[in-house]
């Protein structure tokens, strides 16, 4: 792993004959789906013009363009991201995923806070230069296409998130926290490790979300994706990272987020008893005090969540402060 | 702490366009007007976003300009006020300091160490809750971490 960027070297797009390049997508896709039409691209400023079939040719190796990538969450449809494409390497069969440049500023709102954020390719472009061989991160490059966009070229992760491999573990809650959890919880340490790894270097992920990390078929490793969103930090510039973890935490102990519509619609006795203590600070229709619906949840591991309530006094400044905390509740659980 | 240090006359109030800043400096005017011996130094930070935050070197040029301009506008609108409060023009010193800064707090003791003040002035801003989980606070930050001097944080 590098602990410095190294030069984003801008290089000369490789001239390929349309013959080559027609005989390399028969080799790795078929010869069936060779287009007739080839178009070749070696500035991908317009990214809305790299479609389907397209090759695009990025340093010494041609890429063939197959679908726009998409990204949905909260039950919303999944909206395609445009500038982010499903390829294959024309020079080695493998699937990619390339990050072509969009220039993005907009203002996020969570929980009524409002702030500045914008997409950075080259924030991008220096973690995965920074995590290279770290396998708790997505793996790739960068380069520069011919107009000097910087392009993230990502291996593909095969497998599905974090947040869906869950779901479908235990008869019930009781049972995913016996006898699930405790692996999933060492995973998860070992994520928020990850995240050090980089808050230590001074870079933020910057869209720590639970669709975010991939269980990853080939190495059975979950893998943070996705570090191109910055936003304009204030004081803590990893507040909204840790706030990120949280969220996470909160669904891995309770299998999935546990609202007060839930808890209502269920009948749930507890849900007659609730109270600002008991719910996120920034989402105040999910519950952090998890203990009160599952009481066989440790205090330690409570006690965690309980940093993310709206009547917490006592926030988490930094990774090292929250991995304490969680050494000793996983010491915890070994014992149960 | 160091009491030399701290007993100094030197006195840092960090400013921005915020009323929490006119209220610090209002603060300080109105206790130290008329005495002598202290020295003030009205400090703005400007956090520079990260490279490509800007489209263009020349939006970035702009931006550095418009904010260069404005932190000047108020460090002197500041300096006017101590001086007719009867502050002399050698007792004010104006800092502007523009950087990619991981955390303002720091900054601003980075700059109280270096300029050896005893004291450094802040005004609350007085955030929510959530504002303070997700961004911090920076008085509150400063208040836990400053070391060698004293801390005012006007409400």
């Amino acid at each position: 792993m590098g602990d410095t960027m190294e030069e984003i070297v801008q290089t000369t797009p490789k001239q390929f004959s349309r013959d080559e390049l027609k005989n390399r997508i028969a080799h790795w896709v078929g010869p069936n789906h060779v287009p007739k039409q080839l178009n070749v691209i070696t500035d991908t400023t317009d990214f809305f013009r790299v479609d389907y079939d397209d090759v695009v040719i990025l340093g010494d190796r041609p890429y063939l363009i197959r679908n726009n990538e998409r990204e949905g969450r909260f039950g919303i449809d999944e909206q395609q991201k445009f500038w982010v494409k499903r390829a294959r390497d024309l020079s080695d069969g493998s699937v990619k995923i390339i990050k072509l440049v969009f220039r993005e500023r907009f203002q996020s709102r969570v929980g009524g806070i409002v702030f500045d954020c914008y997409r950075s390719p080259k924030k991008e472009a220096r973690i995965l230069d920074l995590t290279k061989g770290h396998p708790r991160f997505m793996q790739g490059f960068s380069l520069n296409d011919s107009s000097n966009n910087v392009i993230r070229i990502a291996d593909f992760i095969k497998g599905k998130t974090l947040a869906d491999t869950i779901l479908q573990f235990g008869r019930d809650h009781e049972d995913y926290f016996y006898h699930y959890f405790p692996t999933i919880f060492d995973e998860y340490i070992e994520l928020v490790e990850a995240i050090q790894f980089l808050h230590q270097r001074g870079e933020k992920h910057g869209d720590i979300r639970r669709d975010h990390v991939i269980k990853d078929e080939a190495t059975g490793n979950c893998r943070w994706i996705d570090f191109d969103f910055n936003y304009m930090h204030g004081e803590n510039m990893f507040g909204y990272d840790l706030f990120g973890l949280g969220n996470i935490l909160a669904y891995l102990v309770g299998r999935g987020d546990v609202t007060v519509q839930q808890l209502r619609d269920s009948g749930s006795p507890v849900a007659e008893r609730l109270t600002s203590y008991d719910v996120n600070i920034i989402f105040n229709n999910r519950l952090v005090n998890l203990k009160k619906v599952y009481p066989y949840v440790p205090d330690d591991l409570n006690f965690i969540l309980m940093h993310f309530s709206a009547d917490a006094d006592v926030f988490y400044d930094n990774t090292h402060q929250l991995l304490h905390d969680l050494g000793e509740a996983r010491n915890k659980l070994k014992t149960l | 702490m160091n009491s030399r240090k701290a007993n100094n006359r030197n006195i840092l109030i960090a400013v921005d366009e915020s009323e929490n800043a006119a209220r610090a400096v209002a603060y300080v005017r109105d206790l130290l007007a008329g005495l002598t011996g202290y020295h003030i130094t009205l400090i703005t930070i400007i956090p520079e976003p990260s490279e490509d935050y800007f489209i263009s070197e020349a939006e970035r040029t702009e931006w550095m300009k418009d904010k260069n301009a404005s932190a000047r506008s108020i460090l002197e609108t500041y300096r006017k006020l101590l001086i007719d409060a009867g502050f002399r023009d050698e007792e004010i010193k104006e800092v502007l300091v523009i950087k990619e800064c991981t955390s303002i707090a720091e900054c601003i003791l980075a700059e109280q160490e270096k300029l050896a003040c005893g004291t450094v002035v802040i005004g609350r801003r007085g955030i929510s809750k959530k504002e303070e989980f997700i961004f911090g606070s920076t008085s509150s930050k400063i208040l836990h971490t400053a070391r060698d001097c004293a801390v005012w944080v006007i409400e």
